[in-house]
């Protein structure tokens, strides 16, 4: 009876469609440029995760705070202000404390400002809703970003190195596929996994 | 009209905010960026030569201690006072970035004792190879005089060549003009302090 309940809820439908009914990646198609870059290694996709998640759920909530006051003539320059903002701060803040963190991203944590997702909630989203509801969009598209990247990472890593969060996994007579660690395999693998995805979910496009 | 002002008052106050946060951050922050950015270094010429007792605390004392830094035309040698090897720090361009990092030389400016990269944005789990320990031990013991080179099927009796990376061809070029430029840079200032 909770269940059914629970089904009704907003934030459940929220959350629904950012993980998995309009998945960023694999129904919208955003994002895939940093889903393409960094995905040839697990850390590296878990960590940018993280990175998307936060910068999604902050800069959705100043929107959402300041929406009343946005010109609309001027609101996609706004958006882009606010998110290249704190994803600056982030970077300095995670150069500062986290020396080794920031090491491991390189130059991936300044590139979340061209994450087209995070935008995308601003002006889909964040422009029309109230603070709480926000963030918790912010929060499910982040996490549907990130366990897409994290299992297209997964394959990719195991082909293209044999092992998973640097463990080796296959053993060291396994022919590693180069290709997976280049642009190239990070195509096929999303691809595929775009295709598995909407076939599982019955999500078929007609024109 | 009215709508023009508006949007002239919203943006300004955006951007005074913004710039207000990222000022503030950066209050915060440069002090310790600036601090990790020595520790790093000396850290890395520390280790260099196999001193390994420091601290972020102490390692201004410890650095002083068994390191003579040595000025010589802008370019800063840091010279091992018990075996008089130099280390000296190099920057060039890789691929998709600079690559920075330190040299340690033996005594005798041509034999490489350890390379060590300190910064670089090349293309992960290819080029980004360019800073493992592993890859980079193959370095040691090459001679950078006349020049070094990097090369797939690297002989091994010939001292000047190194192997490339696998999967990182431009990266090894890159890296290889970087060296041979820091060197011939920091030789000719070298042997001029030789000569004085």
């Amino acid at each position: 009876m909770k269940l059914i309940r629970l089904k009704y809820t907003k934030w459940y439908n929220i959350s629904k469609d950012g993980l998995s009914k309009n998945n960023p990646i694999v129904v919208a198609v955003l994002g895939i440029c940093s889903a393409l870059a960094i995905t040839n290694k697990v850390d590296n996709a878990i960590a940018m995760g993280i990175g998307v998640t936060f910068v999604i759920m902050a800069s959705s909530a100043t929107v959402s705070l300041i929406r009343r006051f946005i010109p609309s003539k001027v609101r996609m320059v706004t958006y882009m202000v606010i998110i290249s903002s704190f994803v600056i701060a982030f970077q300095m803040f995670i150069d500062a404390f986290f020396p080794a963190i920031a090491a491991a991203l390189g130059p991936y944590l300044g590139l979340i400002i061209t994450n087209c997702i995070v935008m995308g909630r601003a002006e889909a989203f964040a422009v029309k809703n109230p603070v709480r509801y926000t963030l918790v969009d912010g929060f499910a598209n982040g996490l549907g970003y990130m366990y897409v990247i994290v299992s297209i990472s997964a394959v990719r890593e195991l082909l293209a190195f044999g092992t998973i969060l640097n463990y080796q996994i296959l053993p060291d007579s396994f022919p590693t596929w180069t290709v997976m660690a280049i642009a190239p395999g990070g195509f096929f693998v999303l691809g595929l996994f775009i295709w598995l995805i909407r076939d599982v979910t019955k999500n078929y496009e007609f024109s | 009209m009215k709508e023009y002002i508006r949007i002239i008052v919203f943006v300004t106050i955006l951007g005074t905010l913004t710039s207000a946060l990222l000022v503030g951050m950066d209050l915060l922050t440069a002090e310790r960026i600036k601090a990790l950015a020595a520790f790093q270094v000396q850290s890395t010429v520390l280790n260099a030569y196999g001193i390994t007792n420091f601290s972020t605390e102490n390692v201004n004392q410890v650095f002083d201690e068994n390191i003579e830094t040595i000025e010589i035309n802008d370019l800063v040698f840091f010279v091992d006072s018990s075996s008089g090897a130099v280390s000296f720090e190099f920057v060039g361009n890789g691929v998709w970035g600079p690559i920075e990092g330190v040299l340690t030389l033996e005594s005798d400016f041509t034999t490489i004792r350890s390379i060590a990269i300190l910064q670089q944005e090349e293309t992960p789990g290819l080029g980004g190879v360019i800073e493992e320990p592993a890859y980079l031990a193959k370095y040691e013991g090459a001679q950078i005089a006349p020049s070094i080179r990097i090369l797939r099927n690297a002989n091994p009796d010939d001292p000047n060549e190194v192997d490339a990376i696998t999967g990182g061809t431009r990266t090894s070029e890159r890296f290889e003009i970087i060296l041979n430029e820091a060197y011939s840079v920091h030789r000719a200032a070298w042997d001029e302090r030789m000569r004085d």
